[in-house]
C-alpha cells in the first residue's frame, strides 16, 4: 500500500481515536441493541408466529395407533414411507406419523418441507389441534390422557430430496453478518460523510492537495474509516461471543448454538460481501461528501442512499420465498445488493453462482464510487458551494 | 532554469473565459510577482498550475512537468487565498501531519522549532480553534514552508495579516529567497513587489498586459511607479 495512504490512514484513525465521542459512541451501541432486544423480546412473548392452515394445505395423518376416528378428515391408508414420499413431491405439504406405541411412548413424527426460516414455520401443534377437533366429535372413544398429556412429537423438516433441512442452523451466520453490516452502516455513515466534508469546511483542501494526491488522500480516509468501523464492531461483538460461549449451555442459547451450522464457503462468501458493501457504502458517503460543502448538507444527501440500501428490509416477506422479479432486481442493484444477497443467503434462497454475480456487482460498484469520489473531490475540492444543491436547483 | 512553465494557457468556465492565452515562466531562485486586479485570472492560473483545475489549453509545467504532489521531486510550498485548518487537531498533530506528508524525517523536531521561533511553542498542544486568528496564521505559515520548498507561492499572503506576521512573513520569504528557492506571489500592494520580486507579470482579463523585470515594466510604462502602472492599467475596475 502506497506510503502517503497510509500516512493519511494513520492521522485520521489516531484522530478519531483520541475522540471521548468515538469511545461513547461506540460503548452507547451495546446498550441500545441490548435495549431494543429486550424490548422485542418481551413484545414478542404473545405473538403467535404459526401461520394458519388454510383449506388449500394439504394434511395427511397415518394412525397406526387409532387415536382418530375411523371418519376422521386427513386419515390415510398410506403407511410413513408413503406418507414421506407425499410430502417429498409436493403432494401433501403437512404429514404426521402417529407410531403404534403412541400412547406409551407419547412420540409422534411430523415431515414437511423446511420453507426458508423454519421459525415462521408450522410445527407440531397441529396434530394436537386436529386431535382435538377429532375428539370433540367422540368424547367417550377418546383416551383423555392422550391430549391432556405432554407428548413429544419430532419435527422431521426435510428438502424437496429428501434431505434433513436445517435451514435455521445455515441462517445463523449470514443473518449474524447481515446485521453486523446494519449496524456498521448506522455507526459509520455520518463519520464517513464528515471526513471529507471537513477538509472543505475548514477551508484545508488547497493546502492538503498540494502535499498529497486526492487518491491517496480519500482512499487513506476510506482505509481509516473502515478500521474505525470495524474497531466499533468488534466492540459491539467480542461482548456478545463471550456472553454466547460462557452460556452455551444454557436453555435458551444452548439450543441455538447446537443447530448453527458452519459452512466455510457460504462464510467465505458472506465476509467477502460484507467488505466490498462496506467499501461501496463508505465510497458513496464520500462522493456525495466531496459534492457538498458542508456536514449538515451531506446529511441530506445521504438519506436517499440509506433509504436505497436498507430497501430489501421493506420486502423480507419476498425475501424467503421462491425470488420474484422484484428480488432479483434487488439483488443486482448496487444499492440494494448488499441487503439483499444477505436476506437471500439466510433465507437460503439463493444459490451459490447467484450469489458470486452479485458479489460482483457490488465489487465493481464499489470500485466506481471509490473512483468517482477521488476524481470528484480532486475537482470539488476548491469548489465551496454546494453542487448537488445546484443541480437540484437546476432541475 | 525555469522552474515553472506555462504555455499557452487557456481557461473557461462555463462560457466564460477567464484566460485567453497566457505564457510565462519563473525562473529558479526568483520571487515573482503575479499581479491583476480581482477577477484577472490570477488564482485561476496557480490553480491550474497544482493541478486543481485541467487547463482548456495549453501547458502548465513545474520542474519540467505537471504537478503531481507525490511524484514531484521539487516541494512545493503553496499558502492558499482560501485557507484553513484542521480546527479540532492539535496544533503540534497537524503539524507533524503535514511534515510526514511532505517527508520531512523528524516532523515533530521542526515544528516545535519553528513554533519556538514564532513564539507558539506553549501553545503546541492546544486544538487550533482555541488559537487567535493570528496565531492559526502563524501555524498556516509554519505548513507552508514545511520541507524547504523549491518552490513557494503565496496567494495574497499578506492579506488578514497583521503587522507583526506580515514582518514575520516577509523574513521567512528573504530567508527561503537565500536558500534558492522560487516564490510566486500574488499581491495587491504595489510596495511589497517592488520591495521584494525580481520579475513580475500584469494580468488584466486573461491576458498579460506587462512581463519581465521590474525595472523592464517601469520602462515600457514611462518611468512610471508600479502602483501608477497598476492604477494606469486597471483604470477603475480594480475592487
Amino acid at each position: 500500500m502506497n506510503n502517503f495512504t497510509l500516512k493519511v490512514a494513520k492521522f485520521e484513525i489516531v484522530r478519531q481515536l483520541k475522540k471521548p465521542a468515538f469511545w461513547a459512541a461506540t460503548l452507547l451501541m451495546p446498550l441500545l441493541i441490548g435495549g431494543i432486544y429486550f424490548i422485542s423480546f418481551i413484545s414478542s412473548q404473545d405473538v403467535d408466529t404459526n401461520p394458519t392452515i388454510d383449506e388449500n394445505t394439504k394434511i395427511a395423518i397415518t394412525d397406526d395407533a387409532g387415536v382418530f376416528s375411523e371418519k376422521a378428515p386427513y386419515v390415510i391408508n398410506g403407511d410413513k414411507e408413503y406418507g414421506v414420499e407425499k410430502v417429498k413431491n409436493g403432494e401433501i405439504d403437512l404429514y404426521f406419523y402417529i407410531p403404534k406405541d403412541f400412547k406409551e411412548s407419547k412420540r409422534a413424527e411430523f415431515y414437511h418441507i423446511s420453507e426458508g426460516l423454519d421459525i415462521f414455520n408450522y410445527d407440531g401443534n397441529i396434530l394436537k389441534s386436529l386431535m382435538m377437533q377429532d375428539a370433540a366429535m367422540r368424547v367417550d372413544e377418546l383416551d383423555i390422557l392422550a391430549l391432556t398429556s405432554g407428548y413429544e412429537i419430532v419435527d422431521n423438516k426435510i428438502t424437496k430430496d429428501g434431505e434433513a433441512s436445517n435451514a435455521l442452523g445455515k441462517a445463523i451466520i449470514p443473518f449474524a453478518i447481515g446485521i453486523t453490516f446494519f449496524m456498521f452502516i448506522a455507526l459509520c455513515g455520518n463519520r464517513f460523510l464528515l471526513t471529507v466534508v471537513e477538509e472543505k469546511e475548514n477551508r484545508i483542501s488547497e493546502m492538503i492537495l498540494t502535499s498529497v494526491s486526492s487518491k491517496h488522500l480519500i482512499v487513506g480516509k476510506i482505509i481509516a474509516m473502515l478500521v474505525l468501523g470495524l474497531i466499533q464492531i468488534m466492540a459491539l461483538i467480542i461482548p456478545v461471543l463471550i456472553l454466547v460461549f460462557l452460556n452455551r449451555d444454557s436453555q435458551m442459547i444452548g439450543p441455538i448454538v447446537s443447530i448453527i451450522e458452519v459452512d466455510p464457503l457460504a462464510i467465505f462468501l458472506s465476509v467477502m460481501l460484507f467488505i466490498v458493501s462496506s467499501v461501496f457504502y463508505a465510497g458513496t458517503c464520500t462522493f456525495v461528501g466531496s459534492l457538498v460543502s458542508t456536514a449538515k448538507d451531506a446529511s441530506s444527501f445521504i438519506g436517499p442512499a440509506i433509504i436505497m440500501m436498507v430497501f430489501p428490509l421493506y420486502f423480507m416477506q419476498m425475501f424467503m420465498m421462491e425470488p420474484n422479479l422484484v428480488v432479483q432486481i434487488l439483488t443486482y442493484f448496487p444499492f440494494s445488493a448488499p441487503i439483499a444477497l444477505m436476506l437471500r443467503s439466510g433465507f437460503g434462497t439463493i444459490t451459490t453462482p447467484e450469489y458470486c454475480i452479485g458479489l460482483l456487482v457490488v465489487a465493481a460498484s464499489a470500485v466506481v464510487m471509490v473512483r468517482l469520489a477521488v476524481v470528484s473531490f480532486q475537482k470539488n475540492a476548491i469548489n465551496f458551494s454546494n453542487v448537488l444543491l445546484k443541480l437540484r436547483k437546476k432541475a | 532554469m525555469a522552474i515553472v512553465e506555462v504555455k499557452n494557457f487557456k481557461m473557461i468556465f462555463g462560457n466564460k473565459t477567464v484566460i485567453k492565452d497566457l505564457s510565462f515562466e519563473v525562473k529558479k531562485g526568483e520571487i515573482f510577482g503575479l499581479l491583476g486586479s480581482n477577477g484577472s485570472g490570477k488564482t485561476t492560473t496557480l490553480r491550474a498550475l497544482l493541478g486543481f483545475y485541467q487547463p482548456t489549453g495549453g501547458e502548465l509545467f513545474v520542474d519540467g512537468k505537471k504537478y503531481n504532489p507525490e511524484d514531484s521531486l521539487v516541494v512545493v510550498g503553496y499558502l492558499p487565498e482560501e485557507r484553513g485548518l484542521y480546527r479540532k487537531e492539535s496544533v503540534i498533530d497537524t503539524m507533524i501531519y503535514f511534515g510526514e506528508l511532505r517527508g520531512l524525517k523528524n516532523p515533530r523536531e521542526w515544528s516545535l522549532k519553528y513554533l519556538e521561533r514564532v513564539g507558539l511553542l506553549d501553545k503546541f498542544n492546544e486544538k487550533v480553534e482555541k488559537l487567535s486568528g493570528g496565531q492559526q496564521q502563524k501555524v498556516q505559515l509554519g505548513l507552508t514552508i514545511m520541507g524547504n520548498p523549491k518552490l513557494l507561492i503565496l496567494d495574497e499572503p499578506t492579506k488578514g495579516f497583521d503587522p507583526m506576521n506580515r514582518r514575520l512573513l516577509m523574513e521567512i520569504i528573504e530567508e527561503l529567497h537565500k536558500k534558492g528557492a522560487a516564490i510566486i506571489m500574488i499581491t495587491h500592494y504595489m510596495d511589497e513587489v517592488e520591495k521584494l520580486c525580481d520579475r513580475a507579470l500584469l494580468l488584466k482579463d486573461g491576458v498579460a498586459k506587462a512581463y519581465g523585470t521590474i525595472a523592464e515594466i517601469k520602462k515600457e510604462f514611462g518611468g512610471k511607479s508600479l502602483e501608477q502602472i497598476f492604477v494606469d492599467i486597471y483604470g477603475g475596475d480594480n475592487e
